[in-house]
Formats: C-alpha cells, structure tokens, sequence
C-alpha cells in the first residue's frame, strides 16, 4: 500500500497547495475547522483530534458570499459582475460524516429544480481526500445516520497510521491524479490499518421521519424545546445546516448582493414585511430545525439531514442534545 | 462590461425599466415594468417574481397581470423595499428574476364556474387569473367576484372593477367595505359574512380566494359550510422568501417550498401540510 | 454541595404540591455524569430528576423571558450571579417579584459541563478546569434575592476582576486595535452571547430589527465589531458577569473583558454601582436612570 510518511504529510500539503486551494483541518487558538493550508505560523494540522469545532461546508458556501457587484445612478442600475468561484479545491482529512454533510448539500442546492450556480461553481472542481474513521468519540452515531465511517466514497482515503504517516488509497481517476502529484514522497510499503473501535452510541431512526409527520402538534415539542435558548450555534457548527440569506451592500453608487449563513433558529428568518411571522416563538423555531433534519429533508431528498458528527452536542450552551431527542421523539405515544 | 443580460444565473436579477405606475390605493401602487426587447420572461397566472431596486433589497411579488409588452406588480407598501420602491418615478432601472411558482391551475379549472374572493391586496394574484379567465372566456363558465377592503380608498383596480368586469358576460362583481362611509352606497361588511349572503352554488365551480390570513381562514369555514369540498378550494399562501428556488430554507411549509411547490395549493393539498399557514 | 440535590427536591415538591408554583426551572443530568441541563418541571411526581451539583452552571434566568406573557408563577433555582439576573428581570419590567419564588443556592463555583463534553468528545486536548473560568473572581457567591436558600454562606474569590481590562487599557491604541481585529474577527455572528445574556432581554433585539437594518449581516471584521460593541454598550450597566455570554462563545471571544471594561467605567464615572444586587429604587442602572439634577445635558 502507498503510504505518506508522517515527516512528509507538510510537504504533501504544500505540493497539492500550488496547483488548488487545499482545506486541511487545523487548530488556529480557539477555533478549529477545515481552514486554507498556508502552512502559516500559529496554525497546526490536527489529525490527532477527533474532528474540528467548525463543519466543511464553507468550502462549498462561504458564511458570507459576494454573489455580483452593481451600481445604481439616480434612475439607471446594472449588474456589473457575477462573483462565481471556480477553480480546483480539495478537502483533505474530512470524515465520512462530513463527507455525508457534503452529499446532502450537493441534493439540496443541485437538484429538485434549480442548480444553485455559486455552489456549484465551488463544488464542481472539488476533490475529497478523506479519511477513514477508526476511533469514534462518545457523542458520535454517524453509523446511526447510514455512514460508512471505515469507507468513505472519495477520491482518495487515507487512513491515519500514527508514526507511521498515512496509508493512501486512490479510489477514483481523480484521486489518482492527485496521488501522481505526490509521487516523489509516497512511498510503498506493507503496513498493517488501525483496528476499528466501535461505536458506543446507536440510535435506530428506521420509521422515524413517519411517525415525524403526525406528531407536528405533539405538546413534546413544549418540552423539547424548553431548555433551548434559541442562539444559532447548532445551526452554524452542523455540517448539513445550509439556510441562508440574501442581503446588499451598498458604497455610494457601488454595491453589491451577497448571501450569508442564516439560522431558523433566529425570529427574524420568517419575520414578514407585514409583521407576521408564521414562526414567532421558541417552540416553532426549534420543532422546525428538528423536524427539517429529521423529516422534512427526508420527504424531500430521502435523505437524512443529520450525520451524526455530534458537533451541536458538543458545542450546546444549554445541552441540547438531538440524541436525547430522537430517543424522547420515539418514546412518545401519538394519537391516531 | 461584460455582457451580462444573457446570464442563466436563477439568483442574479435581470434589469427591467419602470413605464408607469398606477396609484391604486393610498398605500399600493401597481408597475408597469419591462426591457427593450418586450417582456422579461413569461408568467402563468399566479407565478411569482423577485423584484429589486438594486441599493435596497429585494421582495417576491404576485404577477398581477402579463400584458402583451410588459408586466404588471400590485405592490402594497409595507415594509422597507416597498416603500423604496413607492418612492420610483417611470423611467427607474429594476432587477427582476423569476418566474417562481406553480401558479393557478387554469387547465383543470375549464369548463368550471368561476367564484374568486379576494381582500385588500389579496386581489393582485387573483387579478392575474381573473383576466386570464376573461381572455379565454368560452374556456370559463359563469364567474363570481367577491371583493372587500377597509375603505374605499383601499380598494385595487376600481376601473376595472366597477367599470370593465361587470360589463364581461356572464360575470357577476360584489364589492364590499368593512365599514359604511359617505358617498358608499355599496355593500357594507366583512368578506366571509357577504359570501354567505351570496350564498354561491359550489356545483361544477371552483372558489379561489386571497387575501389577509384572517378572511382567508373565516372564508374557508364559509366555503365548507356552503358545501364546497376541499378539492373546490384553492388559495395562495405567503411566506417570508429570500431565493425563489428552493435552497435558502425559510419558506417552507412542511417539506413544501412555497416559493417552488406553491404559492398555490388546493385546501386539500393544505390540509396534508403541517398547520403553519 | 452533596446534600444540595435531596434538599432541592424537598422544596420542589412542596412548592409544586401545594400550588404555590405551576412549574420549577431547575437541572436535571444528561446522559454523562458531567452534563447537568436545564430542565422544566411541572408535576410533583417529576422532582426527583431534579439535582443540584457541581455542574449546575447555566443561568436559569436566561429562560424566563419566554414566560414573560404568561401568568403563573415560577419557581426558580438562583446562584448567586444567577440571582442578580432575577433582579435585573423584575427591573426590566420581565418579570414581576411576586411571579417568582426564588430556591436561592449558596454557590461554592461551578464546573463548565461545556469543557467536559468538549474534552471528552476528542474534539479538544484542552483539560477541563476544576472550576469554571466565569466562577473564577466571583463576587457574590451568595444569592441577593431568595425566599429561601439551600447551603452554607459561601466566601467571595479573590477580586481580580479588573487585572486584563488593565492590560488593555495599558496597551497603545494601535495594539488595542489590534488585539480587538483579532478577537473579534472570528466571530461566527451566531448570538449565543446575546441569547445567553440576561440582561438582552429586549422584545426585538437591534440585532433582528430590519426597519432598518442598523448592523450588517456579513462576517467581517466591520460589522463584527459593530455588533460586538452595540452589544456590550447595550448591557453596560446591567451586565451582572454571571459568564453566561463568554462560556456560551463557540469560538472563544473573551466577551468578559469587554463587559468587565464596561462594568469598571460605569462604577468609577457613574457608580459607585454594581448591577442586580439591590431591588431598591435608587438601585436601577445608571445608564437607564432620569435624574432632573442630571449634571450631563443629554436631552
């Protein structure tokens, strides 16, 4: 098998950083997240945590994005510019729950009757080299949500060794190519992969989004939601949350129209012009977020919009807990 | 500058110029809008479009009508797009994108009678499928309008609704306003009161109805009672939209996107969606 | 803090019983020995999942304004920071005294449930703290608004309060710019900081307001620091430093000092004042009182 030594993985980074703008998981003081290798001061590569604090998905869509550029004189106006990004990205070191993020964006932003073009621009020349997940962490059940943790579906897997650097595995004619960039510092060798823990946590969601959809009234949201306190953290550290907002800038004549991560959690996302909002309290912000994930995105897509990566348990204020609720969810008797 | 009116980009508007505006009410305006080259994009009945003043923002509105050479917005000032855009004289640059929407169902209605209910700025989509029905006229059976507003000042489209659609064959107008003011010889009261005493037949006819949440949910008690099933009924909802296409999340009902799936749905389509309308 | 618990439900139950209360917002634990949550009770046969530990950090007064609009009355479990939150509710028109029935907690400091989860998740090599960061300085351990009170009179920390703000303030203004760039431009503008304030507890936040829209929504640097200074600004005078807003950062924003600059200024131009420890009428914030020998010409 080829392998990366461990003293080579830097320099692997910066090959694969001169020809594509490279995503690497790294520490940067408080923060972690898949941040553009620089191989600066202050930032160090961590594949020695489990995940990163902040998801992929701004690699895909930015939190804040310049979508075109115009100027507004008196009574004329024009579009000047259209800001698409193209060009070659590769995440590396991203898990197969993130990775499973990934897919459920490309179904929401690339199918059911538009393409969204910004997203695509970014994500069409987007190579994932990914990698294996062997030592799952206690708030973690992607396996729960259907991901395949030890085989991800990228162009390359790589599979942490320790000392030993990184078992690379080419999967797909574009991992390949990626992999003859590296061909002076791979090297092959006969290495032995980690063994698989398993996974602690297990939560069966089989009939889960149809029992969802005759419980939209059930006086258990009341509860659930009590101890939210409606901040938009879950929202903003969860790899599959991708609401947005459309929003201007204006400089003199000059302007432009961008978008930017938005939060359902937020009274202001469903506030009308007129002054009614369908979603004015707690309760209905925090049912719609678990309903979107655990429903509404599955009637759609047929797919869950949860990966199991714990990130929202993790980073709670008041520890919300979605695993406690799908358990409470199915707990729960509805009446027929 | 590159060429950037051909774009295919469904998030990035077209510019349209303003070639008059209509002062319908005291707070709603109607825009003519359209480019050198004749309409924008063509819309059904019911569609919906983005519209921006560029510096401002942008708001989904209700086509109110597509004419042959341009289209038209029944825009209600509320908020501060609206009011922005109340502030334009003829001859402004707009953004607009679209079409957005499913739109009336104007083929499974033919052979139908026609009874449309409408408040306040309710009758800016309902317009669209009201000329629509008279522009195909033999394809429509009889057609009821039923109007109201808080005054008559309020009142959308008086020309036409006092003076060209009762003229229509086979067409009946019932005006209302909520309160009696000097000068108002008409009706007198709430939408859903006066459609009872109209008392419409619900044989062979479809009711459409908009208008704000309140009359549409006492109009739909109404309906019910007079016998209309929920397969009769059809109606649009709002909610607060950002994209058009289905990706920005916020208007959804259930796993429906009102901006794509709707803005128009039967009550019995309503009635398999979670409350939140 | 052993007996805490048991005595907690004791009152619970009672106060539940009797009807003296519809509902007790208090902890109860989550699925790690380290995770206590807020949690609503409302039937006396629930208090037993009621517990008062070490883990207890989260201030319950953050909740209740979503139970401003109602009529029944609370009961409440209040730390001593917790406590001088329920002061600046009732000041703030949020809640009136006699909704509430306060179970005061003698605090000895607590420990962040947050470092643990983070700790233990492999997300982090950081260890947790034996006691939180917030806790650290604490002033007034002891609640200052009761109707009754469970543990021992607990002795203030060491005041060191004020020892980075004076590093700040020591700095040149180019460095402070520097530094304030830094901490606030990772901001991921997600208002855990505003949501977990009890002093925000405003009907419509600015924040939300689109009629017009005073702060932009782009994360950038600019309007970052606007928020995050619009923010402070707005609590300077009625932050109590319970913690709560620093503690709920995903990203690690040392809000506490700026709150702690805003806290030493008010106190030495307006003060001497401390927030939310006095419901005396002579005890509303500075910023939100109308004197008519008021020396500054502002209206």
């Amino acid at each position: 098998m080829k392998v990366l030594p461990a003293d080579k993985i830097r320099e692997a980074l910066n090959i694969l950083a001169g020809e594509a703008e490279v995503y690497a998981p790294l520490v940067r003081g408080d923060v972690s997240g898949y941040i553009k290798w620089t191989d600066g001061p202050g930032d160090e590569l961590a594949l020695d945590i489990l995940n990163t604090y902040m998801p992929p998905k701004h690699i895909v869509m930015p939190q804040t994005e310049n979508m075109y550029k115009f100027i507004a004189t008196g009574k004329d106006a024009q579009v000047t510019e259209i800001v698409t990004a193209e060009g070659p990205r590769i995440i590396f070191g991203i898990r197969g729950c993130d990775l499973q993020a990934l897919h459920a964006l490309d179904l929401a932003f690339l199918t059911r009757g538009y393409e969204d073009e910004f997203y695509k621009a970014r994500r069409q020349d987007l190579a994932v080299i990914a990698r294996a997940c062997y030592q799952p962490g206690p708030a973690c059940f992607c396996e729960s949500m259907g991901v395949d943790r030890l085989n991800p579906e990228a162009d390359v897997v790589i599979h942490v060794l320790g000392e030993q650097g990184l078992a690379w595995e080419p999967k797909t004619p574009k991992g390949k190519d990626i992999t003859a960039k590296l061909q002076g510092i791979l090297v092959d060798k006969e290495v032995a992969l980690p063994q698989a823990a398993d996974m602690k946590v297990k939560v069966d969601i089989t009939g889960l989004s149809e029992k969802l959809a005759g419980m939209f009234e059930h006086p258990v949201w009341d509860e659930l939601s009590s101890r939210c306190m409606n901040c938009g953290v879950c929202t903003y550290v969860c790899p599959t949350c991708y609401c947005f907002d459309i929003q201007v800038h204006n400089r003199g004549e000059a302007g432009n129209r961008f978008r930017c991560w938005d939060s359902c959690m937020y009274k202001e996302y469903t506030q009308m012009a007129g002054g009614h909002n369908p979603r004015e309290f707690k309760k209905e912000r925090f049912r719609q977020r678990f309903l979107h994930k655990l429903q509404y995105f599955n009637e759609r897509y047929g797919a869950n919009l949860c990966i199991g990566c714990g990130r929202c348990i993790i980073m709670c204020p008041n520890e919300v807990n979605i695993l406690e609720i799908i358990n409470k969810l199915k707990e729960v008797q509805v009446d027929a | 500058m590159p060429d950037l009116d051909r774009h295919t980009n469904p998030l990035v508007p077209t510019m349209v110029k303003v070639v008059k505006i209509i002062e319908e009410t005291p707070d709603v305006k109607t825009f003519y809008v359209t480019t050198d080259e004749g309409i924008p994009f063509k819309v059904m009945p019911g569609q919906l479009a983005m519209v921006s003043q560029l510096p401002v923002g942008e708001g989904m509105f209700s086509v109110s009508w597509q004419a042959e050479d341009h289209l038209q917005f029944a825009i209600k000032r509320v908020g501060l797009l609206t009011e922005a855009l109340h502030e334009i004289e003829p001859g402004q640059t707009l953004g607009i994108r679209g079409p957005y929407g499913n739109g009336f169902p104007v083929d499974e209605c033919k052979g139908k009678d026609m009874l449309f209910i409408g408040g306040g700025i309710g009758l800016a989509p309902l317009r669209s499928f009201i000329k629509y029905c008279f522009a195909h006229r033999e394809d429509y059976g009889k057609i009821t309008i039923l109007y109201g507003a808080r005054s008559y000042a309020d009142l959308c489209f008086k020309k036409e609704l006092f003076e060209e659609w009762p003229q229509v064959p086979n067409c009946e107008v019932f005006v209302t306003i909520d309160n009696p003011e000097e000068g108002w010889d008409g009706h007198v009261g709430f939408v859903p009161a006066y459609l009872e005493e109209i008392n419409p037949s619900p044989q062979g006819t479809i009711a459409v109805t908009c208008g704000p949440p309140i009359m549409i949910k006492f109009v739909l008690q109404a309906l019910e009672k007079m016998g209309f099933t929920d397969d009769q009924v059809i109606t649009t909802l709002e909610m607060r939209m950002k994209c058009g296409i289905g990706k920005c999340g916020r208007c959804n009902i259930g796993s429906e996107f009102i901006c794509l799936d709707g803005p128009v749905f039967t009550l019995a389509q309503l009635k398999k969606l979670p409350p939140e309308w | 803090m052993s007996d805490y618990t048991a005595k907690a439900r004791e009152i619970a139950k009672k106060l539940l019983q009797d009807g003296t209360v519809a509902m007790v917002l208090g902890w109860e634990k989550g699925d790690e020995p380290f995770v206590s949550a807020p949690a609503v009770i409302r039937d006396a046969a629930d208090v037993d999942r009621l517990v008062v530990d070490e883990y207890c950090i989260h201030d319950l007064a953050t909740l209740l304004p979503d139970y401003r609009d109602r009529s029944e009355k609370i009961a409440i479990f209040a730390k001593g920071c917790d406590s001088r939150g329920i002061v600046r509710l009732i000041q703030d028109r949020v809640m009136p005294r006699d909704r509430l029935y306060i179970i005061g907690i003698n605090c000895p400091g607590m420990k962040d449930p947050n470092e643990f989860i983070r700790a233990a998740s492999g997300l982090s090599k950081a260890k947790p703290a034996d006691k939180a960061v917030k806790c650290l300085y604490c002033q007034y351990p002891n609640p200052v608004l009761y109707d009754e009170v469970i543990g021992e009179i607990q002795q203030p920390g060491e005041d060191k309060r004020f020892a980075e703000v004076d590093k700040i303030e020591s700095m040149s203004a180019d460095e402070r710019y520097e530094f304030f760039i830094k901490e606030f431009s990772r901001c991921i503008r997600c208002y855990a900081c505003r949501n977990a304030c009890v002093a925000c507890n405003c009907r419509t936040c600015i924040f939300d307001e689109t009629k017009p829209q005073w702060v932009g929504r782009s994360t950038d640097p600019v309007n970052n620091i606007l928020y995050q200074i619009v923010r402070s600004m707005h609590v300077a005078g009625r932050c109590v430093e319970c913690g709560e807003c620093e503690r709920a950062c995903p990203v690690g924003i040392p809000l506490m000092l700026f709150n702690r600059k805003l806290i030493k200024d008010v106190d030495k131009f307006f003060g001497p004042y401390q927030a939310g420890i006095s419901l005396e009428d002579d005890a509303v914030p500075p910023l939100s009182r109308y004197r008519v020998d008021d020396p500054d010409e502002f209206m």
